[in-house]
């Protein structure tokens, strides 16, 4: 008999349709607790429904989508969100908006406050508390989405294309953030990119998705200590390698 | 630093703000004046007791407010049973109106599957309904009803078309952080469709506006402004009706204006476009 081992902490086996659409054949990978997973993909394979499977807001019309053993819930299992979409609300100034995910789960006011202006200092809205959206940039607005999405501390963290609207030295600073945050606290992040020089620099492992239908062509796990070189000789040839990859799915 | 100085700019930007207000005021003291002098110049060329010059309904004015009509109703005794009238007949509509048009709104096949019956009463004009509010109620109920009518479909329609405007995104957000329906209907959908909310509560006040002097023209109460515009118009007193329309005029611009201050408030999120 063997021992009984505990699930890995995402455990994807789906198909999915949009109507007579097919978007995801048999789709099958794992993410292990802790985990820093990067997924690439020609535009249009269904990352973002991939995404949408996992956090529970989407059920695949076939097979399971499961997160610590059990079906994706996000009443259950708490998961945070940085969506590739504006999702602030226009209504709520940037403070507000950042405390959203810690209102809904019902925590107390003065923590609320504490750790809403540590995750605006981290990125870098400090003085923008009282601002409402359509005063600060677009720019500025992702990083209240990823504030809104890291305030919660939720142990399954999914982030959709988050840096693509940021400026090069912001996204970087922003990735050294995420990546702290992954390491001081332990959580699983599964990062939807089409920078492989991104995916390589943050990322575990990479998954290549094809085209439509999508399944995962090539799974590349990076073993580089942090901080990773972009400059050195095996991050370029893993870099390429990845790209070697994505260019077959087209 | 950078927080100072966008506090300032935000600062300056009122300040330019209230300068254009005062400016905007003085345009709207401009253009009374030259209406009231067109008038005057008017009635002074037609020269006739039935157009009455500016200072004739004032006349009227002051002896209506101090001493009433010819039944001994005080102009005010008639200005708040029309108020009275509207509001609570206003009141009706956007508390029936809102719930029903989230609801729908909410469940289009609700509308869709309901919509043969709902939408037809949308084209009876309120005044169509006098006839039979005359014979089914009395006072108060009577009023509150037809205005209750004028006020529901503006409000109700716009509720309804503000739902569908709801960003699934907004939605995502408040779903993946484990809320329920109820949050996302207070914290989503209701933020997001109350712009449409309040534009249709301003045409709705409107309407009921409209529907009141109509539903008290024709009679069976002895107060409201309507009614004495028509007791003074059956006795040819023409100054003391037009004191009757530029006082519905008054109010209907005073009620309007406290609805558009109640939406500067609750839209601080986008003053410069509610502007
Ligand atoms: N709600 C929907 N209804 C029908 N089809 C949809 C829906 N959402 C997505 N699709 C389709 O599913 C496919 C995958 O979309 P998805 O947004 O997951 O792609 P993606 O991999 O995230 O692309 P990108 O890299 O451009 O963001 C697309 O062909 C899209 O048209
Ligand atoms: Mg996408």
């Amino acid at each position: 008999m063997d021992a009984p081992v505990a699930p890995p902490k995402v455990e994807v086996d789906a198909s999915h349709r949009y109507g007579s659409l097919t978007v995801h054949e048999e789709l099958k990978f794992r993410v292990n607790a802790n985990e820093f997973v990067c997924i690439c993909g020609p535009s249009g394979c269904g990352k973002t429904t991939l995404l949408d499977m996992l956090a529970g807001i989407l059920v695949p019309s076939s097979g399971h989508v499961l997160i610590d053993g059990m079906s994706a819930n996000p009443k259950k299992q708490s998961i945070s969100f940085v969506f590739q979409e504006p999702s602030t609300f226009p209504w709520l100034t940037v403070a507000e908006n950042v405390a959203t995910g810690l209102k809904i789960k019902g925590v107390p006011a003065a923590t609320i406050r504490s750790k809403v202006a540590d995750i605006i200092g981290i990125v870098g809205l400090t003085g923008f508390e009282d601002y409402y959206p359509h005063q600060i940039s677009g720019g500025m607005k992702q990083r209240v989405a990823i504030a809104r999405a890291f305030a919660t501390e939720a142990d399954l963290v999914l982030m959709d294309e988050p840096f693509v609207s940021l400026d090069q030295p912001t996204r970087e600073h922003m990735q050294r953030e995420v990546l702290d945050i992954w390491r001081r606290m332990k959580r699983t992040v599964i990062f939807v990119t089409h920078n492989l020089e991104e995916a390589v620099y943050l990322a575990d492992r990479v998954l290549i998705l094809s085209a439509k239908p999508a399944r995962i062509v090539a799974e590349l796990p990076i073993t580089l200590q942090h901080p990773r070189d972009p400059l050195s000789a095996e991050f370029t040839e893993i870099r390429s390698k990845c790209v070697r990859w994505l260019h077959a799915t087209h | 630093m950078a927080a100072t100085t966008k506090d300032e700019g935000r600062r300056s930007s009122i300040a330019t703000a209230m300068g254009a207000g005062i400016k905007i005021g003085a345009w709207n003291v401009v253009s009374l004046a030259i209406a009231l002098a067109v008038w005057q110049l008017a009635s002074v060329a037609v020269a006739s007791p039935f157009f009455p010059a500016p200072m004739q309904i004032v006349d009227a004015f002051i002896q209506l407010a101090t001493r009433g009509d010819t039944t001994g109703h005080s102009l005010w005794e008639h200005a708040w049973a029309s108020i009275e009238r509207v509001l609570v007949g206003f009141g009706l509509g956007v508390l029936f109106a809102v719930p029903l048009g989230l609801l729908m709104g909410l469940y289009p096949k609700l509308y869709a599957g309901t919509r043969s019956v709902i939408e037809p009463f949308r084209f009876i004009p309120p005044i169509a309904w006098i006839p039979l509010a005359i014979i089914f109620f009395s006072g108060l109920t009577r009023f509150a009803f037809l205005i209750f009518l004028g006020a529901f479909f503006p409000i109700f329609t716009s509720t309804l078309v503000g739902v569908a405007r709801v960003e699934p995104i907004h939605r995502k957000v408040g779903i993946v952080h484990g809320a329920g329906k109820l949050w996302i209907l207070r914290h989503v959908v209701i933020p997001t469709v109350m712009p449409d909310i309040m534009a249709g509560m301003r045409v709705g006040l409107g309407t009921a506006w409209l529907t009141i002097v109509a539903a008290e023209l024709a009679g069976g109460i002895s107060t409201g402004l309507g009614r004495m515009m028509t007791n003074y118009a059956e006795l040819i007193m023409v100054s003391h009706v037009i004191v009757g329309m530029l006082l519905i005029g008054l109010i209907g611009f005073l009620m309007n204006e406290v609805l558009l201050l109640v939406e500067r408030r609750l839209f601080r999120w986008r003053w410069q476009v509610s502007l």
